[in-house]
């Protein structure tokens, strides 16, 4: 049949339950409000790396499920995280997006976090440690051991990242949530310290489970010019979409033939510790968060909803930290001219992920989302969107394909 | 003409090259020895970023593959204002800095409906080139795009 009537554009596809999604889900502000709440306050998320705070007194700033966070490194080398909140009138404490607190700020004085507006002061654990004018304002009603940071769960863990979790009681421990993903590349990871190379961010008009969906298939490969000719081969399509548990998915190697695309070499001569030269890993993680180590760069995206279609993600590239600066330069270049913001790739990834924000704006004519091709659960299969699906139901109570019922558990997708 | 003159003329030529996609005739302002790179400076990471990085043959193969790619098309206008010349006329060279403000003038990378034919500034930054003057003519031998920007949304496939 050709172009549909409305009755028919809204019937339901001839697919399993499992295999498409209400596109509301994607921009609904209640549904939004409750990710924030359900999810993004009770997982794990990678904040940073810890090379952004590589000395004593170093922190970065960020935020999750709307809540202010600030990561700091302790004297005794201790990376922690607290809410970047002052418990006295609830201002933001730290305002810069990185930086060392072994300067003095016009409000305080070295070593410790201070808020500007009446000269609080904190510790690197955490721990008030000056008042202004304590006595004389409190007298003996409230004193410093009254008003520590609230302190949040913290590790640094899998290459280094540093995890944080609103919750403290979370369900899982970041060890039995992350780890089984990371399998295929933990070894390489760990071998030894990894730095930050690069940063930026972009804020798009879009669901953050979208941008999420875009890195979770590779059927949309078809959008990338560099991917076809460096890629479509036996071995590419052979690459297998493996779903773990927590929502997580691992996308399997693959010899990459760079010098396929013009003006581009093969990037044989540097890798990562245990791993051939040209490999492609793709680690997807739950809710939204992607480690991709592609020959010699790992990139890592952080999303950070911003509304039922709005989204900002933070794009990071990683090397060794023993690079040389030849080395270093090399990573940077393969990593930019495929994924920087003037790259081939991921400029193309945020038009397409932008125009399918375009079509889903908060209000839109809810509409069904297909993820349903089935490849043996290799690399064009949607069985990794499905996967993502399954678990977002059981954390939302709600099904994917309606929303507006209770979540039910789908026979097929656990057959996998 | 002077040096002054000379190193005006191409910066400003450069700038209405860049804006007309006459990236050909850009290049034939460039030097076979040509080095082009996009920085950044990122206080979030505390370091120095390359975004984008090529000598003259890499430039020319990316835009030779241009039409290979999906793309936003929506044009780039630069503001370029010329700072300062500083001419080494041992070496036959200057080095000029100017202010460079580039909007995108919206046609396809959203809703083109409503988007389409808005201006919203995009970049803000420096141009830091390098250019041989000789025989009368000055011509690139590098320019650093040294911009402002650690948000740069979707980016863009074309130089700046």
């Amino acid at each position: 049949m050709a172009a549909k009537n409305h009755a028919q554009w809204l019937s339901e596809p001839k697919l399993k339950a499992n295999e498409w999604v209400d596109s509301r889900i994607y921009s609904d502000p209640q549904i939004y409000e409750e990710e924030i709440e359900k999810i993004f306050s009770k997982t794990w998320i990678p904040v940073c790396h810890e090379s952004e705070l590589p000395k004593a007194y170093d922190f970065r700033t960020m935020s999750i499920a709307r809540e202010p966070v600030i990561v700091c490194r302790g004297p005794d080398n201790e990376v922690r995280a607290f809410l970047n909140v002052c418990p006295h009138r609830g201002m933001i404490i730290e305002r810069r997006p990185a930086g060392s607190f072994l300067e003095g700020q016009p409000s305080g004085n070295p070593k410790r976090m201070t808020c500007m507006f009446h000269a609080w002061q904190y510790d690197m654990r955490g721990n008030c440690v000056y008042i202004s004018r304590e006595k004389e304002g409190f007298q003996d009603r409230l004193c410093k051991e009254d008003v520590g940071l609230r302190r949040l769960r913290c590790e640094v863990k899998f290459g280094g990242f540093v995890w944080v979790n609103l919750d403290d009681n979370p369900k899982v421990s970041l060890e039995d949530w992350a780890a089984p993903a990371f399998g295929c590349l933990r070894k390489t990871l760990d071998a030894e310290p990894l730095e930050v190379f690069h940063y930026h961010k972009a804020i798009v008009n879009a669901n953050y489970k979208l941008w999420h969906d875009t890195n979770c298939e590779f059927y949309h490969d078809f959008m990338h010019y560099h991917n076809r000719v460096t890629g479509f081969n036996d071995a590419y399509f052979a690459r297998k979409n493996e779903s773990f548990e927590h929502g997580h998915i691992v996308v399997g190697t693959f010899e990459v033939n760079y010098e396929k695309y013009e003006g581009f070499d093969s990037r044989a001569a540097l890798s990562f510790p245990h791993l051939p030269p040209n490999q492609w890993y793709m680690i997807d993680m739950f809710p939204g968060m992607n480690f991709n180590l592609r020959g010699s760069a790992l990139r890592c995206d952080i999303v950070t909803p911003l509304g039922p279609d709005k989204v900002m993600i933070e794009f990071r590239g990683l090397g060794l930290k023993r690079d040389t600066s030849e080395e270093r330069q090399t990573r940077i270049n393969h990593h930019n001219s495929i994924w920087g913001p003037f790259g081939r790739n991921l400029h193309e990834d945020l038009i397409g992920v932008q125009g399918q924000g375009t079509t889903m704006q908060t209000g839109s004519e809810p509409r069904r989302i297909l993820h349903g091709r089935h490849e043996n659960q290799t690399i064009h299969d949607e069985n990794g969107m499905r996967h993502y699906y399954e678990e977002w139901g059981r954390w939302m109570n709600r099904m994917p394909n309606h929303p507006e019922q209770p979540y039910a558990e789908a026979v097929s997708v656990a057959a996998e | 003409m002077d040096v002054y003159a000379l190193v005006r003329d191409a910066v400003y030529r450069s700038s209405l090259l860049l804006d007309r996609q006459d990236w050909d005739g850009w290049l034939s302002l460039c030097d076979e020895k040509f080095q082009y790179a996009i920085r950044a400076w990122s206080p979030e990471i505390n370091k120095d970023l390359t975004y984008l990085a090529h000598d003259l043959k890499g430039l020319a193969s990316m835009i030779k593959l241009l039409p290979k790619h999906n793309t936003d098309h929506s044009p780039l206008t630069r503001h370029t204002s010329l700072y300062t010349v500083d001419v080494d006329e041992a070496a036959q060279s200057a080095k000029a800095i100017s202010s460079v403000v580039v909007f995108q003038n919206l046609l396809d990378g959203i809703n083109s409906h409503i988007d389409a034919g808005e201006s919203r500034l995009f970049l803000v930054g420096k141009y830091i080139d390098t250019l041989k003057v000789d025989g009368g003519k000055a011509s690139f031998l590098s320019r650093e795009v040294r911009i402002e920007n650690r948000r740069l949304d979707k980016g863009s496939h074309w130089p700046i």
